[in-house]
């Protein structure tokens, strides 16, 4: 017996070449949406924005510490000019300001609009799926069969009713297979967990993303004893978002009434408490405090408290007159108990700045004040180092450090609470009092409830996801014409977790055997598995 | 004796040496118990030796508990987990607590629980170099959500440790496997002579007899050889020179940050000893379950602590707007703890796609507990950031 020729005949169809072929930017945008459509380009996405965060924490970040990446630039710090002209060409040092991330964001959130939009559809098509009949029940993992007097239809009847009872998905009753009855339970429950799960974990994208648009950050320094008011002009740090107004300031004022702390004896912080008084935009006046981990809202914006330190009222007058009384705050330096700010006096001519320091705890020694390290205030001293000259207002200034480039120092003393002292004949330095500041937060996030629903629903979503699991149940009757009883095979199969499933079937099979009334007899009608290697759930 | 000295006592010697008698009773009775778990029969010998092994746990677990409430009194009564030390002796009482509590007595599993005592050994050893004082916490971490994020956090990592646990040892027996039924193959196809002197070439061909390995009855003369050349081909198949050096390798990846932060015997005992319980697996290649089991059970660990570390990263992010005033920063700890959470996601996807179960899928999970050990050690001792509360001078 020959086989029919089947083969082509020579030259039959000679291969057509093309030239390279251009796609048309329709297929382009099919080929592209197909790309992003794929589990594994959203989680190749993902794995990309881990990458750069990995870059980010790695490298210094401008937005947070400035110094460091400029010491980096400059090679004066870190690995070296090369590397770091490396590292700027990518946008290492604002990963999360640089172009390739917002690509790299909006990518992912193209893919995972991609991968969801299907999913949903699918799952409108599976709640009306119905589940199928099997036509060999021995081939499934679970196995059982019961005995009983009942005739064929009722015992199928009685499986259906423990079937619905337990709100399994039944297949509806058809004229083909009368003799059989399909269940099927979990499969929503499990897809559904996880779309809700992906779902949320897009909506906190979306509202993370959204915060930042319309959101509001900003900090402000508040001495004992003195109000500050929101207002766009009275922050030390503004950071709005790109959609954020000046209008949407509340305009409620903040007056610090008394800042406690208090330290174990070794220094270490445990307890930063702020009283404020409040004074809402429609006038409402009330008194409240804001602790370490305990924020305080204020007309929907959040103050929070961030930071503390002295502030030394620092009176300058000038043959009598006087141009400088306000209360410097200074920051803790990286010495314990050391605090550091300036003043600047432009009025004088030439220029005067005091370069300060101060030391909380610094009893009166042999040679002056000397510093215990202590933060808590016991014999504070004030360090200044006189500078005059050009202030050189003309360039970018810190609030708490001098431009001494243009400044020569004419003297280098120090004060105590409550003194004063004459510098060169017409200037009068006092140090009358110190207080306290505190940095407050005020911060407006609109989008944080939205933010939180989608925290938990991340978690109810994921729960079924994992845990729910597809499995099917099927019933099936013959009747033994010899002993004229009717015999029921049950089958079983789990798509996940089989372990668990194993029980649950037992226990199908335990109603049902109760429910025709056929003893648990042991031995037959056991439950039993139909293989006995180790089943592996997915 | 101070609280404080009472607690160091506890943790060592009295804990890691009742821990180390009941690794060793847990390992010697796998070696001589064989139960067939079908018929549920008891087992012929070793039980002796788990019942020592299990009362000496229990012991261990109760002086490790001494441990903790001694360091709560001695820190002036707050909870014992507020530096780096004591999160790492929280994480071993609770391996070694899941491993008697949830491996043997709900999942019958007695004989991974040596394994995760060893695991639970080497986090106390982990915990000692990074030793501090018990003392007061700093102002910032109190808060109602230490309890929650940071127990949450250590409960997902501690869940994890066990999970790595298991996949390393997933690794270690599926390599023994397949070579061993790869080496049949070659000889079956190669030559049919003296295959049918081959004692272990029917082991490998009967799936069956593979998943049971190791619990049939010892009155069985021939199944004892059989299991014994099946055993000894496992182990065979398995270089230890390799896995030692590949393990110390392996863990210098992460070790290097203890010779940062430390002196470089530091760096040399990490790797040597995680290198030596690799030794100790190899030993007992044939002993394990089955590859299968310990796939499901790695992946099943990971499908449990992966919702729970979800939680935990959700409830900082909580923690963070109110006491840092942001819920997300991008500080280097929420970042790794970010990457962590996608390396966990990533072995769950690959567990979900065909193509990736199995060897892929382990791979990912040893790289996801890379990350966390990361996350964990090089970003507490390396990284400044704001979740700077190792505790170390």
């Amino acid at each position: 017996m020959s086989r029919p020729d089947s083969a082509p005949p020579p030259q039959a169809n000679p291969p057509v070449r093309h030239g390279p072929r251009v796609p048309g930017p329709v297929e382009t945008v099919v080929f592209a949406w197909r790309w992003l459509r794929r589990m594994r380009t959203a989680l190749y996405l993902l794995g990309v924005l881990g990458l750069l965060s990995i870059v980010a924490t790695l490298v210094p970040q401008r937005p947070n510490v400035p110094g460091t990446v400029a010491a980096w630039r400059a090679g004066t710090e870190g690995p070296g000019r090369f590397v770091s002209g490396l590292i700027d060409a990518i946008g290492g040092y604002d990963v999360y300001g640089s172009r390739l991330f917002l690509i790299v964001l909006v990518l992912l959130f193209t893919s995972l609009t991609a991968c969801l939009i299907p999913r949903y559809r699918a799952l409108w098509r599976l709640r009306r799926a119905v589940p199928p009949r099997s036509r060999d029940l021995s081939v499934h993992p679970e196995q059982a069969s019961i005995e009983t007097a009942a005739p064929p239809e009722e015992a199928l009847a009685v499986a259906q009713g423990v079937l619905t009872e337990d709100r399994w998905k039944l297949r509806p009753d058809d004229a083909d297979a009368p003799s059989q009855v399909a269940a099927e339970r979990g499969l929503l429950l499990r897809e559904g967990g996880s779309l809700l799960f992906h779902t949320s974990f897009y909506v906190l994208l979306v509202a993370i993303v959204a915060g930042q648009l319309i959101g509001f950050s900003g900090q402000v320094a508040i001495v004992e004893g003195e109000q500050w008011a929101d207002a766009p002009v009275g922050y030390w740090t503004y950071r709005p978002g790109r959609l954020w107004s000046e209008a949407d300031h509340r305009g409620f004022v903040l007056g610090l009434e008394r800042f406690e702390v208090e330290w174990t004896d070794d220094a270490q912080p445990i307890l930063f408490r702020s009283t404020v008084e409040v004074t809402e935009a429609d006038g409402t006046t009330s008194t409240e405090t804001v602790g370490s981990n305990d924020p305080l809202l204020v007309d929907g914006m959040k103050v929070l408290q961030l930071d503390w330190g002295y502030a030394a009222r620092v009176v300058v007058a000038a043959d009598g007159e006087i141009v400088h009384d306000a209360f410097v705050p200074m920051t803790a330096t990286e010495t314990a108990g050391l605090w550091h700010g300036a003043v600047k006096a432009p009025a004088l001519d030439p220029d005067l700045g005091l370069d300060l320091l101060f030391l909380a705890s610094a009893p009166e020694g042999l040679n002056g004040p000397e510093p215990t390290g202590a933060p808590w205030l016991e014999e504070p001293a004030l360090l200044f180092d006189v500078y005059r000259g050009d202030l050189r207002f003309d360039r970018v200034q810190n609030v708490n450090a001098l431009d001494t480039t243009a400044m020569e120092l004419v003297a280098q003393t120090y004060l105590r609470e409550n003194q004063a002292l004459e510098l060169d004949g017409s200037v009068r330095v006092a140090f009358p009092e110190i207080r306290r500041w505190v940095a407050f937060q005020i911060s407006d996030r609109p989008t944080a409830p939205v933010l939180l629903v989608a925290a938990g629903l991340i978690l109810l979503g994921l729960l079924p996801a994992l845990y729910a699991y597809r499995r099917r149940v099927w019933v099936a009757v013959t009747t033994d014409l010899e002993l004229g009883r009717t015999v029921v095979s049950l089958a079983g199969r789990s798509f996940q977790r089989p372990e668990a499933f194993s029980g649950e079937f037992a226990e199908i099979v335990e109603t049902l055997r109760q429910r025709l009334g056929t003893p648990s007899t042991g031995g037959e009608g056991e439950p039993r598995p139909a293989r006995e290697t180790e089943v592996v759930p997915r | 004796m101070t609280a404080a000295e009472l607690s160091e006592t506890l943790f060592s010697p009295v804990t890691v040496v009742l821990y180390g008698l009941a690794m060793a009773a847990y390992l010697y009775a796998m070696a001589f118990t064989r139960v067939d778990r079908a018929e549920g029969d008891a087992a012929v010998a070793g039980v002796r030796g788990q019942r020592i092994a299990t009362t000496l746990a229990i012991a261990g677990l109760a002086t490790h508990l001494g441990h903790l409430v001694a360091r709560s009194v001695a820190s002036g009564g707050r909870v014992p987990w507020g530096n780096m030390f004591e999160y790492s002796s929280v994480m071993a009482f609770g391996v070694v607590l899941a491993g008697v509590v949830v491996f043997q007595w709900r999942l019958k599993r007695p004989e991974v629980v040596g394994f995760l005592i060893l695991g639970g050994l080497l986090t106390m050893g982990a915990a000692a170099l990074v030793w501090s004082e018990p003392g007061p916490l700093v102002a910032i971490l109190q808060s109602h959500w230490l309890k929650i994020h940071v127990f949450a956090i250590m409960a997902a990592a501690t869940i994890f440790t066990v999970a790595f646990i298991f996949n390393g040892l997933f690794l270690l027996r599926d390599t023994a496997e397949r070579r061993v039924a790869r080496a049949q193959e070659a000889k079956l196809t190669g030559s049919t002579v003296g295959a049918a002197y081959d004692a272990t070439a029917t082991e490998v061909a009967d799936p069956v007899t593979q998943a049971t390995e190791g619990r049939r009855n010892p009155d069985d003369l021939e199944a004892v050889d059989h299991d014994r050349l099946y055993g000894d081909a496992l182990r065979a198949a398995i270089n230890p020179l390799w896995l030692f050096l590949g393990t110390w390798v392996g863990t210098a990846t992460i070790a290097w940050t203890f010779w940062y932060a430390g002196d470089v015997n530091r760096f040399f005992t990490v790797n040597t000893a995680m290198a030596l319980a690799a030794l100790v697996a190899w030993r007992l290649v044939h002993r394990l379950p089955s590859a299968a089991t310990l796939d499901s059970l790695t992946y099943r660990t990971i499908s449990f602590g992966f919702p729970v570390w979800t939680f935990a990263v959700l409830a900082g992010a909580i923690w963070a707007e109110q006491s840092w005033g942001r819920y997300w920063g991008w500080d280097p700890k929420e970042t790794s703890a970010f990457l962590t959470w996608i390396g966990y996601a990533a072995y769950l996807h690959a567990r979900a796609t065909r193509g990736m179960r199995g060897r892929g899928a382990a791979w990912i999970g040893i790289g996801a507990f890379w990350i966390l050990m990361f996350t964990y050690f090089t970003v507490n001792l390396v990284v400044t950031g704001l979740h700077s509360y190792a505790g170390l001078q």
